[in-house]
């Protein structure tokens, strides 16, 4: 039985009100300095410690309509990008009650509809300047990080990446090696490119003493870890370790005399200027300050690459990661390790001391590993009945599955199991007792990895089994940290399992705060989606509030002059000079609406991160840069030169700023125009709605409760 | 002990209109749909009020289809309005609009209710009459060589729904799509017997719109395949894929018997030998030389992998809805028993390729002829992704009525407004013997032609949401809209550029007036002018046989419910 039920006062729209007041709550989690929060459940006394919006919806109670589209628009963004949350939740709020104040107004709901979202299409249309391919993305990066300040945060880096497995620290060694190799050598290489990199170039020539004395250490490290493991030091980065040794501690005049082999050399590179500094620093700009994921990231993005060079296969592969939680140890732990990592029960490790560096045979299975489990759309019968004629049997039924399964692993000298689901806890042991070891609710992405290059094909039963199936080549071992211990978390042993050439890399994520690991789970997949949508979009924005700035510049503009071309279409209608005044007016009253969404985004980012003592400073500066962009003729480009002197919002994001020197910092494309437009609809779809039809039981609960007045009933 | 309970009586209610909760509901129902109604309506939000999914629509069918209203009076609008949109799609809001502004007008005369029946009938007859006549001048007529009309009869349809939130190059990209998808289904070699295919949609949520595209042939989602390995399809003599569509399920359990008890023994499976029977299936398969097998519900494991063994690629869980197009686009004939495998049963396909879209993984089936195809819809959020996959069914469904019947009516209030423009001016010259026919006088035929025309006019007027004013002209009869916040002894071709289905612009003086507020005095009208001739290239079109259809149905079911005398409620 439905019934309708309208909202009182169209300009008090309860839904707008209600989606400002739920979006309030996010203002903290705005910008890359986010306040975590605690969210205490009363009847339970259990909180959780929350820094994303995503977590923050998920704790909230949602039952009303817009509480509803609002977990829903969150969700979505979140399935889609993982990133962009944050500002999707604060643009909701911001754009709700810049509304609300346009109804006050009264402004007609279809200007209001019509105008926000040729708004945001004109927007979108002009922040497309501020997008930089990825090519030039890395080309300006590899300037950037050439200054020396910023090549200081690089070597001090190297100090804390011990904590990397000893090969990947290698790859990152290389990135951070090139651009010793680049400055001296090659000026003319990069001739063509402008003259604002030249300039930089000879700065940095200028100053290279300072950098020689700040490569020393890191050279001599270098040195260090190749004696330590030769097999390393001999495969194809031996050159460039070379010149990086001689770099550090030769002076300027010697490098003509080895300039031929360097050029040699470099024209080989200059052809792709992005390969000698991977995707790490790109990592590195999309990271927002968040240096522990940024770390584990670079590893990875090296150890992609090189498997990429090998094989060919794509630069980033976000598929091929998985994470591993471990509680308990410091997060200085946190480390890559190729293969995959998983914690075990204790019982098991004798097995895997057993197996510690044979090859073994492997088996996937993508059911659960138990009798009763049959696939998917299996229908089990109902009216069967089995008889015994002899009463007697030797052993109980279920004995004669274990044992007949064991007999099949066995036959088919299978050591290790991974399995999708549960695992049979009486199989477990057994297999134990057989030394094989059995790994259960293991992902799909993780089965088909080792699939691929085990040569080994999933099946559901055991007893679908042939040789075929069985894969060769996996190796076990115990996790160990970084400081070469095998660790014993008491309850769970954390266990590697590797297959040489396998595409799959653990993130290894540590923490002694068991309410930080989902947060820190969090944030690293947060990273690793932003370079997932870098490399997919193939651009990235000028971040650092550079985006919203410029659309703020841009709607100033559209008030003004309402014969944009985005506008025509709306003002050709009106011919007539009364008509096109009255939508004038409403179009300036709803583009402010609009701007005041980024203008408090921008200022409430500034006061996040400190950059402003109040949202009123914030605003001022914000007002600051508007007006001087106003004046400079053209926006986009006194944005474009505020964000090559890292002066844009006083340095904008991250810890980097407090060095002086603003490191680049970008944002998604996609992402963040996406989480406008998601924004806007939610906020338009829910102004739209007049009404509310409830149907079902609660209808009759209303109909006899005290606010019974405030509804219709049919 | 059993408790006996005596039979209530039943409940008799006399004149139900005439009770004030009846004409309550129906006007709150009319205040519903009519504030639902065009391109600037406004939405609802339908839910259970505990936090379920809240469905966000300005749709007629999805309105009324979670609706469920108490009264039989009611009830009996609902009906008959859901019956008009199972079978047109479209116009369902006008049907009902109307039909609730029938009853309220009729019933506000003091006339006996055979004596309105009798009259609007003969109205309804004018009006189909001249709908149906080339003199019409509120239809257009479609070409089916050139695009535009069809674009624009796809278009209105697109934006009259706000709650898709699409913007101007989302609406143009969605019509272009939906347009092709359905010349898809259109088939190249006609015989005698032309059957249009089918245009499957492929929700694929969170996505931009225009991300949407168009395939022939149909996907079937594959969860678990893998993108990095080649496909390898066994193929016949003649380069075709054979293909065997099952519709029985291939998961090896027991079909079962609906009563007793089986009893086996010991040592013995049922599940095993059920297994075997699958795998003699595969055998067969494999010696027919089948490249590829679907079945509508599960593969057994073993089968599956006995199967890709001898390279037989095995697609299971296609679902109930793609057995129908599948059959058609194949050949293949659904197979519903594992015992009787007939190798007239195969059907073939041109190829099969691995497609993903978003993070979902398809097997692309491409046969050779394409009357089947398959429509990959996106929309940033579930609520306006199902309001957006009912508008593309809308749309695709007005096509199909379209081609059957190739004319169009002018949209945006145009078709309302000159309907009624031509009733007031033909039942100024209706000659005496007329009413003799109808048993009427002359004052009592003018009096339900007008209330007739203003139900027309009202529904014109729900499509104004943002108090302005609506004018009708006198040349045209056409429907105008004034932005709100001007007084309304402006001057009026100041205020109005184009008529609400744009064939008409404010280029000479066309005599408005308002179309609201001038109840009572009677108002001379010529015969409206056909405003043929001026092309423009945006107009607002509305299915014609959905129309004309909804205008009939209105009107017998207000006829209904006005003849209505006793409502008769068993209570037990």
């Amino acid at each position: 039985l439905p019934m309708a039920f309208r909202d009182v006062n169209a300009r008090r729209h309860i839904g707008l009100q209600q989606l400002s007041a739920l979006a309030l709550t996010g203002r903290t989690l705005l910008g890359p300095m986010k306040s975590c929060k605690f969210i205490v459940d009363e009847s339970t006394n259990q909180s959780t410690l929350i820094c994303s919006a995503v977590r923050l919806i998920e704790s909230l109670d949602l039952t009303s309509a817009a509480g509803q589209l609002l977990n829903e628009t969150i969700q979505a963004q979140n399935k889609e990008f993982r990133t962009g949350m944050s500002t999707l939740l604060f643009l909701i709020g911001a754009w709700s009650s810049a509304v609300l104040e346009c109804l006050q107004q009264n402004v007609p709901v279809s200007a209001i509809v019509s105008v926000m979202s040729e708004g945001l299409n004109s927007c979108c249309e002009r922040v497309q300047c501020l997008q930089i391919s990825i090519h030039d993305v890395n080309k300006e990066l590899c300037s950037s990080s050439v200054r020396p300040n910023a090549f200081k945060s690089k070597t001090c880096q190297i100090g804390c990446d011990s904590l990397l497995d000893p090969h990947i620290f290698l790859y990152v060694q290389k990135d951070i090696s090139a651009p010793e190799e680049v400055i001296p050598v090659n000026p003319c290489s990069h001739q063509e490119d402008d003259s604002n990199f030249n300039k930089r170039l000879l700065s940095s020539l200028a100053s290279l003493g300072s950098i020689a004395s700040l490569v020393k250490p890191a050279g001599d490290k270098s040195t260090s870890w190749i004696s330590g493991s030769g097999v390393i030091a001999s495969n194809c980065n031996k050159q460039k370790l070379t010149h990086s040794r001689y770099f550090s501690t030769l002076r300027k005049s010697h490098f003509s005399s080895q300039q031929g082999s360097f050029q040699g050399y470099l024209s080989g590179r200059s052809a792709d200027p992005c390969e000698c500094y991977g995707l790490g620093h790109l990592a590195m700009a999309l990271s927002h300050g968040n240096q522990t994921s940024v770390k584990l990231l670079q590893s990875i993005v090296a150890y992609q690459r090189e498997r990429a060079e090998c094989s060919g296969s794509s630069q980033f592969n976000i598929a091929g990661i998985v994470t591993c939680c471990l509680l308990g140890l410091p997060e200085s732990y946190s480390c890559v390790s190729p293969g995959f990592v998983t914690l075990v029960s204790p019982e098991q490790t004798t097995v895997i001391k057993y197996f510690e560096d044979k090859p073994l045979r492997i088996l996937l299975m993508d059911g659960d590993l138990t009798e009763q489990y049959r696939h998917l759309g299996f229908n089990r019968p109902c009216n069967v009945r089995t008889i015994l004629e002899h009463p007697s049997l030797p052993e109980g039924k279920a004995d004669l599955w274990l044992s007949s399964m064991l007999d099949i692993l066995i036959s088919f000298e299978v050591n290790l199991v991974l399995v999708k689901g549960n695992v049979c806890e009486n199989l477990m042991e057994r297999c134990i007792a057989n030394s094989i070891l059995v790994i259960g609710s293991v992902t799909q992405d993780v089965l088909c990895a080792f699939g691929e290059v085990t040569s080994a094909q999933p099946v559901t039963y055991l007893t679908q089994l042939n040789a075929s199936c069985v894969g060769s080549g996996a190796q076990v071992g115990l996790w160990k940290a970084c400081d070469g211990r095998a660790m014993d978390l008491g309850e769970l042993v954390p266990v590697r399992i590797k297959v040489q050439g396998i595409p799959l890399l653990t993130a290894v994520l540590t923490t002694t705060v068991a309410s930080k690991m989902q947060l820190i789970e969090d944030q690293f997949w947060t990273l690793a989606y932003r370079l997932h949508h870098a490399l997919h979009d193939e651009k990235v924005f000028l971040g650092g509030g550079a985006a919203e700035l410029l659309c703020l510049s841009h709607i100033q503009m559209l008030a003004k002059q309402p014969l944009q071309p985005s506008n025509k279409n709306a003002v050709r209608e009106f011919h007539n000079p009364c008509l096109a005044a009255s939508a004038t007016e409403y179009t300036s009253v709803v583009l402010q609406a609009l701007a005041s969404g980024w203008k408090q985004y921008l200022s409430v980012v500034m006061c996040n991160t400190a950059k402003a003592a109040s949202e009123l400073e914030a605003c001022t500066s914000v007002d600051h840069h508007l007006k001087k962009a106003a004046e400079c003729g053209s926006p986009s480009a006194y944005i474009l030169k505020e964000f090559r002197r890292g002066d844009l919002l006083r340095g904008g994001s991250g810890p980097f700023a407090d060095d002086g020197e603003g490191l680049k910092v970008y944002d998604n494309v996609t992402a963040k125009t996406e989480a406008w437009r998601r924004a806007l609809d939610l906020v338009l779809l829910v102004l739209q709605t007049d009404a509310e039809i409830i149907t079902g039981p609660k209808r009759n609960q209303l109909l006899n409760s005290h606010v019974s007045s405030e509804f219709m009933f049919l | 002990m059993s408790c006996l309970e005596a039979k209530k009586p039943p409940l008799f209610i006399s004149e139900p209109l005439t009770k004030d909760t009846v004409s309550q509901s129906l006007s709150l129902l009319n205040g519903i749909l009519k504030s639902c109604y065009g391109p600037a309506g406004r939405l609802k939000q339908l839910h259970n009020g505990v936090g379920g999914y809240v469905c966000t629509t300005s749709q007629s069918s999805a309105i009324f289809s979670r609706l469920s209203v108490s009264h039989p009076v009611l009830r009996v609008l609902t009906a008959s309005v859901q019956n008009h949109i199972s079978r047109f799609s479209d116009c369902g809001l006008f049907t009902a609009i109307l039909c609730c502004s029938m009853i309220e007008n009729f019933k506000s005369l003091n006339i006996a209710t055979w004596t309105v029946i009798k009259i609007s009938k003969h109205l309804l007859s004018v009006c189909m009459d001249y709908l149906k006549s080339e003199a019409c001048g509120c239809r257009v007529s479609v070409d089916f060589s050139s695009l535009e009309t069809l674009l624009c009869l796809v278009r209105s349809v697109l934006r009259s729904k706000p709650a898709c939130m699409l913007n101007k190059p989302e609406v143009e990209h969605l019509t272009a799509l939906i347009l092709k998808a359905f010349l898809f289904t259109v088939p190249c070699h006609v015989e005698t017997n032309a059957v249009l295919g089918k245009c499957v949609i492929v929700p694929v949520k969170g996505r931009r719109v225009v991300d949407s595209t168009v395939l022939p042939g149909l996907l079937i989602e594959t969860p678990e395949i893998q993108l990095a390995k080649p496909l390898t399809v066994k193929r016949s003599c003649s380069n075709m894929i054979k293909m065997a569509l099952f519709c029985v399920s291939l998961s090896g359990d027991l079909f079962s018997a609906e009563e007793g008890t089986i009893t086996v023994h010991h040592g013995i499976s049922l599940e095993k030998s059920e297994l075997n029977r699958l795998l003699n299936v595969g055998k067969q398969l494999v010696n027919d030389e089948v490249g590829l097998v679907v079945c509508q519900k599960v593969i057994h494991p073993s089968l599956k992998q006995y199967l890709e063994e001898n390279h037989v690629m095995a697609v299971d869980r296609a679902g109930l809805s793609l057995m129908e197009p599948l059959s058609w686009m194949t050949g293949s004939k659904p197979i519903a028993s594992v015992h009787l495998l007939s190798p007239s049963c195969y059907g073939s396909l041109k190829d099969v390729r691995i497609e993903s879209f978003a993070s979902k993984r398809f097997v692309h089936l491409i046969p050779n002829d394409t009357v089947v195809c398959s429509l990959i819809l996106c929309n940033r959020n579930e609520t306006a992704w199902d309001e957006l996959k009912r508008a593309c069914e809308t749309a695709e469904h007005v096509l199909q009525l379209t081609i059957k019947e190739p004319l169009a009516l002018l949209g945006g209030g145009c078709t309302e407004t000159h309907l009624a423009s031509y009733i007031r001016h033909k039942s100024c010259s209706l000659p005496t013997s007329s009413f003799k026919d109808l048993d009427c006088s002359r004052t009592q035929y003018q009096l339900v032609a007008d209330g007739f025309c203003r139900s027309l006019e009202s529904v014109a007027c729900s499509l104004n949401h943002d108090d302005g004013e609506i004018l009708t002209d006198m040349v045209y009869g056409h429907c105008w809209f004034v932005p709100s916040g001007f007084p309304s002894v402006s001057n009026w071709s100041d205020l109005v550029s184009k008529c609400g289905c744009g064939i008409n612009g404010n280029t000479e003086n066309l005599n408005w007036r308002l179309l609201q507020g001038q109840f009572g005095s009677p108002i001379t009208q010529g015969c409206p002018k056909d405003p043929t001739g001026k092309v423009a290239d945006f107009l607002t079109l509305d299915c014609f046989a959905a129309k004309c259809s909804g205008l009939q149905v209105a009107l017998e079911t207000a006829n209904m419910i006005l003849d209505l005398s006793y409502v008769i409620e068993d209570q037990n």
